[in-house]
């Protein structure tokens, strides 16, 4: 089965061990109430409207700011492309199939679970909402995904 | 669709793996075929047909829904 966009199966330990890192300093951030001062660098910021970090207006501005947070999502999005998108041992047309289904039940599952979260969650905890709906399309995917995998090899005759 | 895979299987004395490394599949889309949980391909009927010898017709027979 040829596939132009995945990649070769040696990137999948790394893209798991990435997913996994990401997601536990992920959760040290949310959980740590998103203030460090570790990590605090100068960064480019193309567009701040001054809001709740205190910030000035304007484009192209040098802040300070503790990147741990951008590391965390950027290694989580890494690490879960890699874990979705690198090619199994074997690579056929049934893996595909479930690799494509996994992906329209998660887009369908996130943004019912979004849904009922808009009705029902308000204020501040809605900020955790959209901080998780970032990653919850790909983390839905790679469950979904191994979940079916796992299903389908799991009872032999 | 259904399918006669199983039985090749056990007149070939060969298990899904067997099956599945000899035409180059993985494990579960065997498992997938058999239980009917998957149609495959005419590329991937015709390989299997052609590993037992036999037509297509001989191994995947349509069902009335199809």
């Amino acid at each position: 089965m040829k596939t132009s966009y995945l990649l070769p199966h040696k990137y999948k330990t790394l893209g798991w061990a990435l997913f996994v890192l990401g997601l536990i300093i992920g959760g040290v951030v949310v959980f740590g109430g998103y203030d460090f001062d570790i990590l605090k660098v100068n960064v480019i910021s193309i567009y701040d409207e001054g809001g709740f970090l205190g910030g000035d207006r304007g484009f192209f501005n040098i802040i300070k700011n503790s990147i741990l947070d951008e590391l965390a999502a950027l290694t989580i999005i890494l690490g879960g492309l890699l874990v979705g998108f690198t090619k199994e041992k074997v690579e056929d047309e049934f893996i595909y199939k479930l690799r494509n289904d996994s992906l329209v039940w998660a887009i369908i599952f996130n943004y019912v679970v979004l849904a009922i979260a808009i009705i029902f969650v308000y204020d501040y905890s809605f900020f955790h909402i959209l901080v998780f709906n970032m990653f919850t399309p790909l983390l839905f995917f790679v469950f979904r995904f191994n979940f079916l995998k796992f299903k389908s090899s799991s009872d032999e005759e | 669709m259904k399918n006669r895979i199983k039985v090749e299987r056990a007149e070939h004395d060969m298990t899904q793996a067997d099956l599945a490394n000899e035409i180059g599949v993985s494990r579960q889309s065997i498992n997938a075929i058999e239980k009917g949980k998957f149609v495959p391909s005419a590329v991937l009927a015709l390989k299997i047909a052609r590993l037992f010898k036999k037509p297509v017709e001989d191994i995947f027979s349509l069902e009335d829904q199809d």
